[in-house]
């Protein structure tokens, strides 16, 4: 049983810390947010990315609940500014009414062209105005490479198919 | 009556050490249980810290000597690593750089991009496109703060709004739709 621990080793901790303490990464968060909700789509650095993105869906969530719900209002007035409260109730609760999560998309970019080469991504609400992004899509099922394999998962089914039933005629 | 003085410089310290030694031993000699407390009254000696020293200080004479022997403890190589050692330790498999086996062409540029990441050259066209529109978008807000709470729509030229777009904010863009902006 560990009793004490070792200053510099941090193995298997999971919560990242940002900024310059608890508040300062949650004030982080907020203003990262809110330029999300204002601009749709936001680059930053993956780690604060990827925490934003968990606060940012629970946002729509609360926004789903309504103009009127007390903690709803509550919620909107801590983490965005005066204009953004309105256009969170009814642009972006409108847009995901019939979805029930995902309304998030973030995706890795190539490293920050200063000199730090940080990691970066990119995150945006689905369903904005702006350019879509370069997304990775898998190849159709018409070319020729997916059509041979198709074949090959064919056959292979076929003759499994063909080893099971055997058995069952000679009853 | 014992009076003691304590004089600051190193030899006649050692001088008063040893006549103090001296005299301890004497004293040990008449007296032969000698740590009994009733002396008659002296004046309380001030027993400095040279006599708690002198347990570490005994080869006094050779302590700068010592001293100087002390500084050069130090770690030194002693042999003259040859050129295979050399070589074995630069060329071990973990300082070397890594090959990076997930490069592929990206299918709509052609540019190289790394598998999990965005190809640059295509996103790079996204970001320029995108700043464009948000410069129409501050046009017509015309000052901070002033988000709309309506849907946004981005038409190029010569293209009218559907009636599905109804009560959308229409952003004018005065060039042909790239072919990668589909319109849907």
């Amino acid at each position: 049983m560990r009793l004490s621990v070792a200053a510099a080793i941090s193995h298997g901790r999971v919560y990242r810390r940002l900024g310059l303490g608890p508040e300062s990464r949650i004030h982080l968060l907020r203003n990262l947010l809110t330029g999300l909700v204002r601009h749709e789509r936001i680059e930053a650095s993956w780690a604060r990315v990827d925490e934003m993105r968990v606060f940012a869906e629970k946002l729509i969530d609360y926004g789903k609940l309504g103009d009127t719900n007390e903690r709803a209002m509550r919620m909107a007035d801590f983490w965005l500014t005066k204009d953004l409260i309105s256009k969170l109730f009814q642009v972006l609760a409108h847009r995901y009414q019939g979805q029930n999560g995902g309304y998030t998309r973030m995706l890795q970019i190539p490293n920050r062209n200063k000199q730090d080469r940080a990691k970066m991504a990119v995150m945006e609400y689905k369903g904005n105005c702006l350019p879509p992004l370069p997304l990775p899509r898998r190849d159709s099922n018409l070319t020729l490479l997916n059509q041979l394999l198709r074949g090959l998962q064919q056959d292979r089914e076929a003759s499994t198919h063909s080893s099971h039933t055997p058995p069952t005629p000679g009853t | 009556m014992l009076v003691l003085v304590v004089p600051p410089w190193p030899a006649a310290r050692e001088l008063l050490r040893n006549c103090w030694q001296r005299l301890q031993w004497t004293l040990q000699q008449s007296r032969p249980g000698f740590p009994r407390p009733p002396w008659e009254p002296a004046l309380a000696v001030q027993g400095p810290a040279i006599f708690t020293e002198s347990a570490n200080d005994t080869n006094g004479s050779k302590e700068v000597s010592s001293l100087l022997d002390s500084i050069f403890w130090m770690a030194a190589p002693k042999k003259r690593r040859s050129i295979e050692v050399n070589r074995c330790r630069r060329r071990n498999p973990y300082k070397l750089i890594k090959v990076k086996h997930n490069i592929v062409v990206c299918p709509e540029c052609g540019h190289l991009k790394q598998k999990h990441v965005l190809c640059g050259y295509c996103y790079e066209n996204v970001r320029k496109e995108t700043k464009e529109i948000r410069k129409e978008m501050g046009k017509l807000e015309g000052g901070p703060f002033k988000a709309p709470t309506v849907e946004t729509l981005v038409l190029y030229r010569g293209e009218t709004p559907s009636e599905q777009d109804q009560g959308k904010r229409i952003i004018e863009r005065e060039k042909k739709r790239p072919s990668w902006f589909t319109q849907n």
